[in-house]
């Protein structure tokens, strides 16, 4: 027995077949209940893991179809248009899916029809049905208004006149109910006949091109789900072909025959259609994950699905199947590493127009197209001597000796180690950018600095003299 | 007959050691290695890419290596400027010879952090390397990093691979260099190691230099060196190790897109220590042979004819390039 704490209440939230037996409710005061029968066993409900266990079947859904939404909290819908005949029509389908959850130890209820509400009306209050188009009235009419989905408040006024069945509901005429009860009543009522349209939002993003390929024996081995990969790539490759389109971002769906969802993805630089070059990013990632990819008794599902597909000419290849163009080379060697490594591994400098040297240039993530024309910059300030490398965070420097208060140090101490400057070029002051920092920074006055062995490096001064804070001093990069 | 079987049996024996190594067949090893040593015989041994600096060059039998490994150390971690400034310009000069290409420079996180990360508006104003040329690219562990390097070196694709490491981690031992040296050769492309703060070590590489910062020469104006200023960059650069063996110490100077000896070393900078760029053939004969490759190459353009003693090399820097 589960409880649940409401408005200060511990109350009975789901019980079992045995609890139900001892006359208790579901709503009863868990004192109450202790009260009657003092040995009930009694457990805290967690939301969050009932979440999760209702996503997880979700996922295990996506076998039978694409289109999986979540109903609450307790409840799927399942948009099985076009699907049923892979399983043998729609009363295999749900036998498949009932025996298969039967033996996963859930106890569902599930039912069929031709719109969302007659669905989830049988599925409550039917028993495995399947309900045909235009058997809805005759299913939901004997039933009581809560097949309808209603609210608990509209549903007890409505029974209040007297209207407690949906057949009632059917029959009465429409305007007084609409204005009486709201516009929701009736639009319940003709969802669930089928007069109005009822849209199912997938939790998950649909992909454009799927292929799947179920095992009559389950596979767990790396090498096994990789030659998976290139057969089902083989598949898309006829597809993307068809319509002119290079594939940008994969998901491959492993499903465990237990009943988990693990999902890959993999993302490409350029469009892909090659089943080798998707075998190879994969092989990365895969062996990547190596250590995270549960493999279980094996995966008895494997689906690969196209989640964002781009435009892709046909090009000349080599007899060989491998692409001749050197920038094709750099784009799959980055995706490779991108998938084994991470997006943050390779990366590409892309100059900003920003007065600020930390800002000036930004690390993008390797894409083989050319940056945005907007934005983007081709040349820096000429004229400017810029360090060939710049720390992460300016270091903070301890200036032991200067000449003039104002002008570059003598001496100063960086990473605990002391310099002696010969020669100094500067002051180069940079205001903030005013326009763009919320609070207020100070001036910066950079010098190039030599030391005695002829190394060279980027100071800066924080402040001025003669303001409330004492100026500071950083190293922000080093020159060649 | 016994010695001999014995003697291919261990033959055999070794070839499976290498190949299991190499992570490949036994069988395939022996005709590989043959191709691979045909290719280094005709592109590796004289395939050189002239630095521009006639005694450096002669030192180095021609020049750099213009693919596989070659080796670019730094004292400290201080120095990652000098020895990735250095490495940068060989880069350049690739650039010049053999048309502009996209370079990797791939490194591990902890240098990045230590020494300071690529800064593209640097880069573009003294390397002429536009950003839309380079890919940094960075992992954690050393394997990864290395994992980059190596699937990157036979990729012809790259102008050169910037390999920076810090120090003598032990995973990159002689047989990891050798593969990226190995790969990097039949690729035909030059893999810089650059190390910062490496004590030297055995390693594959033909090659390995030295570089540290040097004092740069003042800026050159109208009106002659302008006293106090910082003109382009200078490297000391010793030769550690190389196949031609004769250790010696350089001082460079980076100068439009070029390298300079400069013979005479100075810290101060009131003496010029380049000299105005002659003017006409009387002032290129009066600069003398301190300015050998300079001068040659001037010579040239104006076409004037060398000195006996410069001709030669003039002609072996053509011929090559």
């Amino acid at each position: 027995m589960f409880s649940r704490l409401e408005s200060n209440t511990r109350r009975i939230a789901a019980f079992d077949a045995r609890a139900r037996e001892l006359k208790l409710r579901i709503g009863m005061g868990i004192a109450e209940a202790r009260a009657i029968h003092p040995a009930i066993e009694v457990v805290e409900a967690d939301g969050a893991a009932d979440r999760r266990l209702l996503e997880s079947l979700a996922d295990w859904c996506d076998r039978y179809t694409p289109l999986v939404a979540l109903d609450d909290e307790d409840g799927l819908f399942l948009d099985i248009t076009g699907c049923a005949h892979l399983f043998g029509g729609e009363r295999a389908m749900l036998d498949d899916l009932l025996g298969r959850f039967f033996h996963q130890g859930f106890d569902v209820r599930a039912g069929l029809a031709s719109t969302a509400g007659a669905a989830w009306a049988a599925a409550r209050f039917g028993g495995a049905t399947v309900v045909g188009p235009g058997e809805e009235e005759d299913l939901l009419a004997p039933l009581p208004l809560a097949a309808l989905r209603l609210e608990p408040e509209t549903r007890a006024l409505l029974e209040s006149v007297g209207l407690r069945t949906s057949g009632a509901i059917m029959a009465a005429p429409r305007a007084p109910l609409v204005r009486r009860f709201g516009k929701k009543v009736v639009l319940r009522l003709d969802q669930a006949l089928g007069r109005v349209q009822e849209t199912i939002s997938p939790r998950l993003p649909v992909p454009s091109l799927s292929a799947e390929r179920p095992l009559a024996e389950p596979i767990g081995l790396l090498d096994d789900i990789e030659m998976m990969v290139a057969l089902l790539a083989r598949q898309l490759k006829r597809d993307l072909e068809r319509r002119g389109e290079g594939a940008e971002r994969l998901q491959l769906h492993l499903f465990r025959v237990d009943g988990a969802v693990s999902r890959i993805m993999v993302g490409s630089s350029r469009p892909l259609r090659e089943p080798g070059l998707i075998q190879r990013l994969f092989h990365e990632k895969l062996t990547a994950l190596a250590t995270d990819i549960d493999a279980g008794f094996g995966f008895d599902l494997i689906r690969l699905c196209v989640l964002a597909a781009a435009r892709l000419d046909p090009a000349q290849a080599d007899l060989d199947g491998t692409m001749a163009d050197a920038a094709g080379d750099i784009a799959l060697f980055a995706d490779r590493v991108r998938a084994k490594l991470g997006d943050e591994a390779i990366r590409r400098p892309r100059l900003v127009e920003s007065h600020l040297p930390e800002r000036a240039a930004a690390a993008v993530p390797f894409s083989s197209l050319p940056d945005d024309a907007r934005t983007a910059i081709r040349q820096p300030a000429v004229g400017k001597e810029r360090p060939l490398r710049v720390f992460d965070q300016p270091e903070h420097v301890e200036i032991t000796a200067a000449e003039v208060p104002e002008g570059p140090p003598l001496r100063f101490r960086w990473r605990r180690v002391s310099y002696r400057v010969v020669r100094a070029e500067g002051p180069e002051r940079i205001a903030p950018e005013w326009w763009r920092e919320a609070e207020k920074s100070e001036t910066r006055d950079y010098f190039r600095i030599e030391d005695e062995e002829g190394r060279r490096y980027w100071l800066y001064r924080q402040g001025l003299y003669g303001a409330t804070t004492a100026p500071r001093w950083f190293m922000q990069g080093i020159f060649a | 007959m016994a010695a001999h079987a014995v003697a291919q049996d261990l033959v055999r024996t070794l070839r499976h050691q290498i190949a299991k190594i190499e992570g490949r067949l036994a069988e395939r090893l022996d005709e590989r290695q043959e191709a691979a040593s045909q290719e280094l015989d005709a592109t590796g041994g004289k395939d050189m890419l002239p630095i521009g600096v006639q005694r450096l060059d002669a030192a180095l039998g021609g020049g750099l290596p213009a693919s596989g490994l070659a080796e670019i150390h730094g004292h400290a971690s201080r120095d990652a400027g000098a020895a990735a400034g250095f490495a940068l310009a060989l880069v350049r000069l690739l650039a010049q010879e053999k048309g502009v290409r996209p370079l990797l420079w791939v490194g591990t996180a902890d240098i990045f952090r230590e020494a300071g990360r690529p800064y593209a508006p640097g880069l573009t104003a003294r390397f002429g390397l536009s950003p839309e040329n380079l890919l940094v690219a960075e992992a954690e562990k050393l394997t990864d990093v290395l994992w980059i390097a190596e699937e990157a070196a036979r990729l012809d694709a790259f102008q050169a691979v910037l390999l920076e490491i810090r120090g003598n981690p032990p995973v990159l031992d002689l047989t990891a260099t050798r593969r990226l040296h190995r790969r990097a050769l039949l690729a035909g492309l030059p893999l810089f190691l650059v190390r910062a703060a490496g004590e030297p070590e055995p390693t594959a590489a033909p090659l390995r230099l030295t570089v540290a910062a040097a004092p740069a020469a003042p800026r050159l104006t109208l009106a002659g060196p302008l006293a106090g200023s910082i003109g382009p960059p200078a490297f000391r650069v010793t030769i550690g190790k190389s196949r031609t063996a004769i250790h010696a110490a350089f001082t460079l100077e980076w100068i439009d897109d070029a390298f300079r000896e400069r013979r005479k070393h100075s810290a101060t900078d009131t003496v010029p220590v380049v000299p105005l760029p002659p003017r006409g053939p009387a002032v290129a004969a009066a600069a003398g042979k301190g300015l050998a490759g300079a001068g040659a190459r001037r010579d040239a353009a104006a076409g004037v004819q060398p000195a006996g003693e410069q001709y030669a090399a003039h002609r072996r820097l053509r011929r090559t390039g």
